[in-house]
């Protein structure tokens, strides 16, 4: 933390006027950091990019959900990957308690169960819901047989998939990871064997740099899906629908942000990406084997003029 | 031996239970073995009085619960007596505050223990130096004594060794050159040769002796072995069951033991080398060719020369004949009376 | 002679003829009997007896989180706030941490100056590792650092390095001086000694949400969770070391005029500085298995680095990351303890000033020459990436490889174990009533420990069922039980084994000692790929760790027994097995019980992290209460899991007692 708020604080305490600074700062600016790739290196785009303009930077590690609280109340000041599919409750209480909405990026993003290429060797329609439904004995262990499974996020990711199983009649079991972690580790292991497996993944990630496969796709969801059970496949049930096939991926940042640092604040609005320019920056770190300092580098470098223009 | 008072006990009470104080005052100060047992407390010391006089080696005897360790834990204040009057040097030290007590123990008091209670975390002259630390001497200064002390008890080489790579006795040495490091004017030993092996035992006594030919300190020493009793003590107490039986020299209580208990110790002592001739002499004043001998020698350093002398001999007092000893009363001196 | 008189508990006279007696005569087993049957009747007229019905739960959860959401916000007299002052406290805290990063990584800002190079530290390092220790700590520091260095990690190393070389001196102090009050008032130790069995009882996350709402984000609320979580153990080895000071060491002290606290800091803490310097150690050890925690609320380094690894599926880099925390954890355990134990230095008596400051000068020298080359060469300052070296890739291969050829054989008994054990198990589990719980647990409280115990226990398994943690709590019984079995069943001949020769016993300890400090996390990773994700793999988790104080606790209470009993067995004729099994472990068996007891705690306190492979037991409650910042739902959680560890403990130490009591001893 800071000099500046040791001295506010302790001139609150002594009945004082807390000061902030009113024309741009010397404080650095802290950078959340999520624990995944293409976010790390993004973060560090971003902070090259302000460091390149004078400003001082740091890099906090937080919690994906914890982070907009910390963004609400002035612990952290920027966050350049927020995603629909899983922060979106968070993010809006985030938005409640002062935080800002810092734009959109052109990045659409999805969150869906994914399959590995392999599988339609021996399930070939496995790309879509039906046709993975039809083969769901292929994925079944000795806890879900003679159901499928299913490796569902953790629980509290806010995706009810036991319910879309049960709408949709689907003969599989969702089991809930405790994190993204072990979904992958579960994929490794299964992708060295062949095996099939079903499991959750989301877009853009590493995952795709890696291992080949594809999203399985179900019902485009509409407001409807929810409410009206006639709607989709299931005249009986609500929710029989899969997740959008593009989420926002939004910015937030520190709502004294733009008073403190406004230089700071007009990249951090400016700064637009897409899904490939994001998948780029996973890649160089989970392919190419880069640092993530070492790949922002890189990665400004490639994007030299997008960059200045967000300098501007 | 001078008689000034240098430690006096009186009425000396330490229970242990629930409260104590209480209790005593209930039965008034004087509880009995029945009341004690009753109101489940201890009578660890109950009742003690005696003196100690400047100079002397005091020695308290007893087996072991019989209250010997309780008792010099009271008069060193280790622990507070429940109840009694305990005077040092003429000063009342049971209402010492706690300032002048650390300033006595500072100064005039030096203590000996049974495990040696040295701090193992200290080589043998930083244990030494110690209590003059506690005091403020200077480091230069409180080396160079402790270097003293260290010499004296014949440790020397041994300073920067750790209590755990040295002997039982050596250890013990250590324990005495701290004790002594303050030059205090009572010197505490709770039975201090008592962990110690029998042969490295009777070389500390003799070392103990020794030292105290040239200190001359006032001492109280704790044991519970009778012959280490009589070997070193100008005055002996026992103690049975917190009370003291019996308190008087070496020779008075082999002679006149108070009670079986005090005899049953008696009997096995080493007659010959605590019986002075004065005991056992007739009042026969014989003239002998051989010089006469003189009443205060220990039967056992005469024993021979009586036994072979075909006549007693006589045995003066102050250049005065006083009476005679022959072989009849040394045998009894020595084997005790014959059996009727 | 130590204690002189102490008053024979014979003393106290039983009141022999109460009636409680004749309950104590009815046969454990006739009471578990009525016991069980009572209350499966009971469940079958009333449903609540066997799920407490969700509308009569105490919404204590949420009072909680209100609570610590208005402490956080609004609380305060007037304008100011609790949260200002807490936010004052953390920037107070954030002072040292400042200074340390400034020197450590970050280059002291307002004086504008570089950081440390990395070689002055690895020097440094080597010259601490000589003034306490000598040439071989010299060299073992020196190397976990270049460790450090040449694997890349030393910008996260000393991240890592700037919490712990911080949150140790705070920990040891606070709990030094908790201890020394808790020792000298029996008042404040009424209170804190319970307060320290539920603080080690709760897992470390159930922390990590209060922190945050009062504390925020960042190094200083990471290190006030860790500073809280290492503390209790050395205000408790403080409290043994003074409560063990031999009784004439202290009146030694007080013979020789000390006041008292001269007493208390020249005789008592030195002379129980063994215990002390245990205590010492725990708090390293504690506050290097936080750092891997520490960054799920915003603390930087190895921790973070290793998490972010594990997300990204690399396995050797987390094992290298691991391995860093490992190794700076061994050095600082290394260095304090050669410190304790350091002789005083006659030696250098009589010496020169330059002699007698030789580490100093040498420490000085090596600043200067390492500053000269970092300004000449760019590699003594920060060693560029391509001289550092990694075997991260082949590493993940090795595992993807292992996992590959061992899958088949290691699925079928997977699959026989999961479906055939562990689901039979977590289903009766589920399926016994609350109410038959409560009246066994109660029944062998009574017997084991007497009325208070009986109490306790009922109280804390009814706390559980009334704040709506009951299934979760279950779950995490069933996986604990499953677990200590194993580690029971592995720990106890290792243990044996170890015992028997020293050969064995050294690897054996080393093991021991990594594989605690070692991040846990990192086991997650190989147990899933190999077992998927499943009970199996909590269990298995879990035995990572826990199996540890089962091997650790049963070797040291088999090499504690007095050689004249062994003898005396041999004299007697016993054979080999014989003595074992009739002599050996009889006599140890206090001992290998204490280890029981540290096995389920350690296995509890793993229940948090088997969250992140996927289970719904307690762990998982505390986890998720994290990211929503629900404080009641993790406080209530963590709370369940101390209780769940206090029933165990009291039972078995109540089995214990009774036992010692048996065999004459203790």
């Amino acid at each position: 933390m800071n000099h500046t708020r040791i001295t506010a604080i302790a001139l609150c305490a002594f009945g004082a006027m807390p000061a902030l600074a009113e024309v741009e700062s010397d404080e650095p600016i802290i950078i959340v950091q999520n624990n995944w790739t293409s976010q790390l290196v993004l973060s560090n785009v971003l902070g090259q990019m302000l460091e390149s303009k004078g400003y001082t930077v740091e890099y906090t590690p937080s919690d994906s959900q914890l982070q907009f609280s910390a963004l609400a109340n002035g612990d952290m000041h920027v966050q350049v990957e927020a995603w629909e599919g899983s922060m979106k409750a968070a993010f809006e209480k985030g938005l409640e308690d002062g935080m800002v909405d810092a734009g959109t990026h052109d990045a659409v993003t999805r969150e869906e169960w994914w399959i590995p290429n392999y599988v339609l060797e021996v399930c070939p329609k496995a790309g879509t819901w039906e046709g993975l439904n039809a083969c769901a004995d292929i994925f079944k262990t000795a806890e879900t047989s003679p159901k499928g499974r299913f490796l569902g996020p953790p629980a509290d990711w806010g995706k009810n998939y036991a319910a879309r199983i049960e709408a949709l009649n689907m003969d599989f079991v969702a089991i809930n990871v405790g994190q993204a972690a072990t979904l992958w580790a579960e994929l490794q292991s299964a992708y060295d064997r062949e095996e099939p497996i079903v499991l959750f993944n989301w877009t853009p990630n590493f995952i795709e740099s890696k291992f080949e496969g594809q999203f399985v796709d179900f019902p485009e969801p509409e407001p409807a899906c929810f409410e009206d059970k006639a709607w989709g496949p299931n005249p009986d049930a609500t929710g029989d629908c899969g997740a959008p096939s593009s989420a926002w991926l939004k910015k937030a940042a520190w709502s004294g942000m733009a008073e403190e640092w406004p230089g700071a604040w007009s990249v951090v609005e400016k700064m637009n990406v897409n899904n490939a320019q994001i998948a780029r920056a996973a890649l160089l770190v989970d392919v190419d084997g880069m640092s993530q300092e070492d790949a922002a580098t890189q990665w400004i470098s490639e994007n030299q003029d997008l960059v200045d223009s967000w300098l501007k | 031996m001078s008689s000034d008072v240098k430690i006096r006990c009186k009425n000396l009470w330490k229970l242990f239970g629930p409260n104590p104080a209480r209790f005593l005052q209930d039965h008034d100060g004087n509880p009995s073995a029945e009341a004690l047992e009753e109101g489940g407390y201890i009578g660890a010391v109950q009742d003690v009085s005696f003196d100690v006089h400047d100079g002397e080696i005091l020695v308290i005897m007893g087996l072991s619960g019989s209250g010997k360790s309780t008792l010099i834990r009271c008069i060193s204040r280790l622990n507070d007596p429940t109840s009694g009057e305990m005077d040092f040097d003429g000063k009342d030290l049971l209402n010492a505050t706690a300032a002048e007590l650390i300033e006595i123990r500072r100064h005039k008091m030096g203590m000996v223990f049974q495990n040696f209670g040295l701090l193992p975390n200290r080589d043998v002259l930083s244990n030494v130096t110690f209590p003059l630390e506690m005091q403020g001497m200077g480091r230069e200064a409180r080396e160079a004594k402790a270097r003293e002390m260290v010499e004296l008890v014949g440790l020397t080489g041994r300073e920067a060794n750790f209590p755990g790579e040295l002997s039982g006795g050596q250890q013990q040495r250590v324990g005495i050159a701290r004790s002594l490091a303050v030059d205090p004017d009572v010197w505490f030993l709770d039975e201090p040769f008592s962990a110690l092996d029998p042969l490295i035992r009777a070389e500390m006594q003799d070392e103990f002796m020794r030292l105290q030919k040239v200190l001359k300190k006032t001492i109280v020493f704790i044991t519970h072995d009778f012959e280490e009793a009589v070997k070193l003590a100008d005055r002996i107490g026992i103690m049975k069951g917190g009370r003291m039986v019996q308190m008087g020299t070496p020779e008075d209580i082999v002679l006149n033991p108070a009670t079986d208990y005090v005899a049953e110790f008696a009997r096995n002592a080493p007659h010959e080398r605590i019986i002075t001739l004065r005991a056992i002499m007739s009042s026969d004043r014989v003239v002998t060719d051989v010089p006469p001998l003189n009443a205060r020698d220990l039967i056992g350093d005469v024993a021979r020369q009586v036994l072979s002398s075909e006549t007693p001999i006589a045995v003066a007092h102050r250049g005065k004949i006083v009476g005679s000893v022959g072989r009849v009363q040394m045998l009894d001196g020595l084997y005790g009376p014959e059996a009727q | 002679m130590s204690q002189p008189f102490q008053m024979p508990r014979f003393l106290a006279a039983p009141r022999l003829l109460s009636p409680r007696l004749s309950l104590a005569q009815v046969p454990l087993i006739w009471q578990f009997a009525v016991i069980i049957a009572l209350g499966l009747a009971l469940s079958a007229l009333w449903g609540g007896a066997l799920r407490w019905p969700e509308a009569w739960v105490i919404p204590m959860r949420g009072w909680i989180t209100r609570f610590f959401e208005w402490l956080g916000e609004d609380a305060g007299i007037g304008s100011y706030k609790v949260r200002d002052l807490t936010r004052f406290l953390a920037d107070l805290l954030d002072q040292p941490l400042t200074w340390a990063e400034y020197l450590l990584y970050r280059g002291i800002r307002p004086l504008d100056l570089p950081p440390l190079p990395w070689v002055s530290i690895v020097l440094g390092a080597a010259i601490l590792g000589h003034w306490v220790g000598g040439w071989r700590l010299a060299l073992f520091s020196a190397s976990c650092l270049l460790y450090l260095a040449v694997f890349g990690l030393w910008r996260d190393g000393m991240r890592t390095l700037t919490i712990v070389i911080v949150a140790v001196p705070f920990a040891v102090s606070i709990g030094l001086w908790l201890g020394i009050w808790a020792v000298r008032s029996r008042r404040v130790a009424a209170v804190v000694s319970p307060m320290f069995d539920l603080m080690q009882a709760t897992p470390h996350m159930a922390y990590l949400v209060p922190v945050v709402i009062l504390f925020g984000f960042g190094q200083v609320p990471a290190l006030i969770a860790t500073v809280i979580f290492a503390m209790p153990p050395m205000a408790r080895c403080v409290i043994l070391a003074l409560q063990t000071v031999p009784p004439e060491i202290t009146e030694a002290g007080t013979m020789s005029g000390c006041t008292p606290r001269q007493l208390l800091w020249k005789v008592q803490i030195p002379a129980g500085k063994r215990i002390l310097m245990l205590g010492v150690n725990q708090v390293v050890m504690q506050t290097l298995a936080m750092v891997v925690i520490a960054s799920l609320v915003g603390a930087t380094g190895l921790g973070q680095q290793l998490l972010t690894s594990l997300q990204q599926l690399k396995l050797g880099a987390a094992v290298e990351q691991g391995l860093g925390i490992v190794m700076i954890a061994i050095v600082l355990d290394r260095v304090t303890q050669a410190w304790a134990n350091r002789p005083t230095d006659y030696a250098a008596r009589g010496r020169s000033w330059r002699f007698r400051h030789r580490h100093a000068l040498a420490f000085g020298a090596a600043l200067i020459v390492s500053f000269a080359l970092a300004a000449l060469f760019k590699e003594a300052s920060v060693l560029p990436k391509r001289l550092t070296v990694t075997f991260g890739t082949q590493m993940d291969e090795a595992v993807r490889w292992f996992a590959k050829v061992s899958y088949d054989y290691i699925q079928p008994v997977r699959d026989f174990i999961t479906v055939e054990m562990l689901i039979p198990l977590r289903d009766f589990c589920l399926a016994v009533p609350w109410v038959v719980v409560v009246g066994l647990v109660g029944a062998a409280g009574l017997r084991l420990g007497g009325r208070g115990t009986a109490l306790l226990c009922m109280g804390l398994v009814l706390g559980i069922v009334l704040f709506g943690f009951w299934e979760p709590a279950v779950l995490t019984v069933y996986l604990v039980f499953s677990a200590v079995v194993i580690c029971v069943c592995i720990g106890l001949p290792i243990g044996i084994w170890a015992s028997r020769s020293p050969r064995v016993a050294r690897p054996v300890m080393a093991i021991c000692d990594t594989l605690q400090t070692f991040p846990s996390f990192i086991y997650l990773i190989p147990v899933i790929m190999l077992l998927k994700v499943g009970d199996l793999s909590n269990i298995v988790a879990i035995l990572a760790y826990a199996t540890v104080p089962s091997i650790r606790y049963t070797y040291l209470g088999l090499r504690r027994i007095p050689d004249v009993t062994i003898e005396a067995a041999i004299a007697n004729g016993a054979t080999p097995r014989q003595r074992l099994f009739k002599v050996e472990l009889p006599v140890a068996l206090p001992e290998i019980m204490l280890g029981l007891n540290q096995t389920i705690m350690m296995a509890l306190s793993m229940v948090a992290i088997t969250a992140l492979i996927g289970s719904r037991d307690l762990g998982q409650e505390i986890y998720r209460a994290l990211p929503t910042a629900d404080t009641g739902r993790g406080i209530l959680a963590g709370l369940s899991i101390a209780a769940i560890g206090i029933v165990a403990d009291r039972l078995i130490q109540g089995w214990a007692n009774k036992r010692k009591k048996h065999l004459g001893v203790g």
